[in-house]
């Protein structure tokens, strides 16, 4: 049998279009065209890496509405064998608890890969769970920050990682299925490929889950199953700028700087030296 | 890669030229590709903001439930230098075009193609036209190549496979001009109100003068639903030498300038674009519209007409495109796709419609419109006479007193200023 690898994605509204109603707080939809989630093209990147080096076949996965087609179309077209989108009306409103908990099911009905990749964090909400999560409800060893993968023996049931770290690399050997987060603009995602999309369009390489075919408690998915509450959103209030430009050598720039600093009350004089003065 | 997806034709580009000839043809059965280089059809365009929709009745029988903002029945002309302001007001007994955002309107027309049976591979990149000792066998894209029976080339204005392939010169700035426009957010009734417009109306405002800079090109107002299309266009050719600014600053100052900001105020910007547009449309076209296995269409074909008051581009991409379409349909019907049957299909019933018409009939005009005093110093003369006629003193002068003294202050010369009128008004 040949190397199984599956990828996480999500289908999320471009934040950078994304501008927030000011009177209730929620994001502005309205209009925004999605996109699949930067940091998962980085998974797919790393996977299809493998891909190259060992063969085998990767699937990528989506809980999303259908419009999300439209995304497992883009990573097909990067090479992606083929892909799985999860999807029924209960499933809506989850949080990330109830997502992973749905997407841990549907990939044990698909049957476990051996790598399951995701990427590190969404543009749209950033929480970092899925990944962690989804390792959890399989039980399954968790790495994340991976931006490369060294090596894979599916024989011995191992694969080691690179991980890129602040200030250093760290090499992990991991037990298989094991789950791997890809390091956040660690791949340079490829191109789509004409080929690639005629393929999708030849083949149709889509499968459709439900929660027929899952058959989860109603009560442990969707909206009924996500014990998170967003109680508020607020926001920094914007500090207005005085926009003032002093013209002069660095020394009286200086001077007048601190002058300035301290008529606003930011700089304070105490025992002969000015210092930052802490809110 | 072999040539295992061979397609009866491949249109590259889903603009409205590109996505009109998929449609028709894959409507008629053949076998169909259109790639597109941006994400979902009609995405990378931009255009001022109105459509004619007489000839698109011809090629979409559903025009009417297209993604149509609003009907054009109030048309302004107004040149504009400090406070002084000349403008021409009409309002249309009947509407013949409309304002909309040319990416629904093309992803309307590319959903029929799609529903039609057309494939549709968008965010890929053609690198080049599959030649085979000059003939066009079908398109590359990356290590990909693709065969087909022919090759539709709708790639718009920046034409660079055509160009690669060497099937038109590389297009001198004199050809072109610089477009660029933004989108400002106000709400309908607003929009209404500021502009004096009934439920529904539209507006086309084409502006000259201090808006551009004096350069040679104009600025634009569309109002669409609850939103209003604003920008200018600057041709080329003259911007070289008097352009003294970025040309977005030239934008920002049309939406600041002290007799406009009025309308835009209170508005969001949603969106800024920039593009190249056809400035000399019969001095950029292709010798052919035709040749062996590849017709061209749209703005790569050279079919934009602005007459100065008017600009039509996106009903004669379509058209085009549904004439490229049935005369595909007869050349690979007759299996001949050689230059000369798509030139016997398509270019002679391109060149013998009212498109190719209307650009040769026009093509005075924008010899005329070449004329950076056009813009400058004629705007300033209009203006100057009719100063001299309102404001009074003691003295009222003759009109033809006020017109001589409006013409010597811009040192236009009477002969020079009578000859260009005539010339322009028989152009038209």
């Amino acid at each position: 049998m040949s190397l199984e690898m599956m990828v996480g994605i999500k289908w999320v509204p471009n934040t950078q279009n994304v501008r927030f109603d000011p009177k209730t707080g929620t994001l502005i939809r309205e209009g925004v065209p999605s996109i699949v989630n930067p940091a998962d093209l980085d998974a797919v990147e790393l996977a299809l890496k493998v891909k190259d080096t060992y063969g085998g076949r990767v699937r990528v996965i989506t809980m999303a509405p259908p419009s999300a087609v439209k995304g497992i179309e883009h990573v097909i077209g990067m090479g992606v064998d083929a892909g799985v989108l999860v999807t029924d009306r209960v499933f809506a409103g989850a949080d990330t608890l109830a997502t992973s908990y749905v997407l841990s099911q549907a990939i044990k009905k698909l049957g476990l890969p051996d790598l399951l990749f995701f990427g590190q964090e969404t543009i749209d909400s950033s929480t970092a769970h899925i990944p962690a999560q989804v390792a959890s409800w399989l039980d399954l060893p968790y790495v994340y920050y991976v931006d490369r993968v060294e090596e894979v023996n599916r024989e011995e049931g191992y694969a080691v990682v690179r991980r890129k770290l602040e200030d250093r690399y760290e090499w992990v050997r991991v037990e298989l299925p094991a789950v791997i987060a890809a390091a956040l603009k660690s791949q340079v995602p490829r191109p789509v490929r004409l080929s690639e999309k005629l393929r999708f369009h030849r083949d149709k390489p889509l499968q459709t889950l439900t929660n027929k075919d899952l058959g989860l408690d109603p009560r442990c998915v969707g909206l009924r199953g996500s014990p998170t509450i967003v109680a508020k959103v607020t926001w920094m209030p914007e500090v207005p700028r005085k926009r003032q430009v002093f013209k002069g050598d660095a020394r009286e720039a200086a001077r007048w700087l601190v002058k300035k600093l301290a008529e606003e009350g930011i700089l304070v004089r105490e025992d002969g030296r000015w210092r930052v003065r802490v809110a | 890669m072999g040539q295992s997806a061979e397609f009866d034709a491949i249109v590259v580009g889903a603009g409205p030229a590109g996505a009109t000839a998929a449609y028709h043809l894959a409507k008629r059965g053949f076998n169909v590709l259109l790639v597109e280089r941006g994400r979902g059809a009609g995405s990378k365009q931009v255009f001022g903001g109105r459509i004619y929709a007489e000839p698109l009745r011809e090629v979409f029988d559903d025009l009417d439930k297209a993604p149509i903002h609003r009907w054009v029945r109030r048309e302004r002309f107004t040149i504009l230098d400090g406070d002084r302001e000349l403008t021409l007001d009409f309002r249309a007994g009947a509407s013949t075009s409309f304002t909309a955002y040319l990416t629904q309107f093309t992803q309307w027309i590319a959903q029929k193609a799609v529903d039609a049976g057309a494939v549709l591979a968008d965010e890929v990149r053609v690198d080049g036209l599959w030649l085979d000792g000059g003939r066009v066998r079908g398109i590359v894209a990356g290590p990909d190549r693709v065969a087909a029976r022919v090759v539709i080339v709708a790639e718009g204005v920046n034409r660079l496979l055509l160009e690669r392939a060497g099937f038109v010169h590389r297009a001198s700035p004199r050809e072109l001009a610089l477009g660029v426009k933004e989108v400002i957010k106000l709400d309908k009734k607003t929009i209404e109100e500021r502009f004096g417009l009934e439920e529904g109306e539209g507006l086309a405002w084409v502006l000259l003068g201090e808006v551009t800079d004096f350069i040679p090109g104009g600025a634009f107002v569309y109002t669409n639903r609850d939103t209003l299309s604003v920008g200018l266009v600057v041709h080329l050719g003259g911007a070289y030498q008097l352009l003294r600014d970025q040309v977005h600053v030239l934008a920002e100052r049309l939406r600041t300038h002290p007799r406009l900001s009025r309308f835009f105020e209170g508005g969001d910007i949603m969106e800024y674009s920039a593009h190249m547009t056809i400035e000399d449309s019969v001095g950029y076209m292709p010798e052919h519209f035709a040749y062996d296995g590849m017709v061209i269409v749209g703005d790569a074909a050279g079919l934009l007409l602005n007459t100065g008051l008017t600009i039509r581009g996106v009903d004669y991409a379509a058209y085009s495109g549904y004439l490229a379409a049935k005369g595909v349909e007869r050349a690979l019907s007759e299996g001949d796709a050689s230059a000369e049957a798509l030139r016997r299909h398509y270019e002679v019933p391109l060149r013998e419609s009212f498109i190719y018409r209307d650009l040769m009939r026009h093509r005075g005009a924008s010899y005329a419109m070449k004329n950076p005093r056009m813009f400058r110093e004629y705007p300033r003369v209009a203006l100057d006479t009719l100063e001299e006629i309102y404001t009074l003193g003691r003295e009222t002068p003759l009109p033809h007193e006020a017109l001589a003294r409006a013409l010597s202050r811009n040192r236009v010369g009477f002969a020079e200023f009578a000859l260009r009128m005539l010339k322009v008004v028989m152009s038209l």
